[in-house]
């Protein structure tokens, strides 16, 4: 429940901001990490405040998205994305925390 | 070369004993080939799933650290992940899942680790079902690249088994640290 709760909120905030569809991806508004084998692709994405970034979990387990302090995707399962709207900026070091090996970085500016 | 630290020795050893075990029990099995055809490849893999969840529930509910039960639940919801998904595709491609000594041995050395496992409590269980994974780990990631991906026939079942991999190497990764962290 929470969890759909949050996506939806993320979706309708990114509808608001002017959409994600194919106009919004070729002015760079919307970004994507695929979670696949274990790994953040990309590993490092830089976006402005205000975008939206969508992390898909391609796996076939759970992964978080976890920035201590600063975002928490808490479990994504398998097949589902979360999207998270940042709006301060800053550099943040995210972990999955069911995979500590696995690292990735948000750059907001 | 020659300055073999005795993990890594250790972990050859476990790999040259696994690849002489298989190569060894495919010989005996099927003369002709040289490894294991598609369905007993789709066989071995969810053997050896199956294996880590088994090993993964008993320390959800007997670890005694946190962090090692949490590692334990982690095996059972991953592997199961990694399972669906071999079972989806071993139906999609209609093949059977067959048997073979290799799958076998996986069986037994499982069932050898839980009735070893169920001896012990607390430190003692924690730290044998550590090993444990690091070993096993170690042993199905060699015979991946070993015997399992060169042999696969079907693209879908080998970029599977390379897709999974390196799930098998982030369960190593955490399972050394946990092990490192043991007694502290």
């Amino acid at each position: 429940m929470l969890r759909s709760a949050a996506g939806a909120c993320a979706l309708v905030i990114a509808c608001g901001g002017g959409g994600i569809g194919e106009a919004a991806a070729a002015t760079g508004t919307a970004h994507t990490v695929v979670i696949e084998a274990v790994k953040y692709e990309p590993e490092t994405v830089t976006v402005k405040r205000g975008e939206t970034v969508a992390w898909v979990n391609k796996d076939p387990f759970p992964h978080t998205v976890t920035a201590k302090g600063a975002f928490d995707s808490r479990e994504i399962a398998a097949g589902k994305t979360w999207k998270f709207t940042p709006r301060k900026a800053g550099e943040y070091a995210y972990i999955c925390t069911l995979h500590p090996t696995m690292k990735g970085t948000l750059i907001v500016q | 070369m020659n300055s073999f630290k005795p993990m890594k020795s250790c972990a050859v050893a476990l790999a040259t004993g696994l690849l002489l075990v298989t190569s060894g029990v495919f010989a005996q099995a099927a003369p002709a080939t040289a490894g294991p055809n598609d369905a007993q490849i789709a066989h071995i893999v969810v053997t050896a799933n199956q294996v880590d969840i088994d090993a993964g529930k008993l320390a959800e509910s007997k670890g005694s650290k946190a962090d090692v039960k949490a590692f334990g639940k982690m095996m059972v919801t991953d592997h199961t992940g990694v399972n669906k998904e071999a079972t989806a595709l071993v139906e999609k491609l209609k093949v059977k899942p067959e048997d073979n000594p290799t799958s076998e041995s996986l069986k037994k050395g499982g069932e050898d680790n839980l009735k070893n496992l169920k001896a012990l409590s607390d430190g003692a269980f924690d730290k044998a079902y550590i090993d444990h994974e690091v070993a096993y780990h170690q042993q199905v990631i060699d015979a991946m690249d070993k015997t399992l991906v060169p042999n696969a026939k079907n693209t879908e079942l080998k970029a599977l088994l390379v897709k999974v991999r390196p799930a098998f190497v982030a369960h190593l990764d955490h399972a050394k640290q946990l092990q490192a962290a043991q007694g502290k």
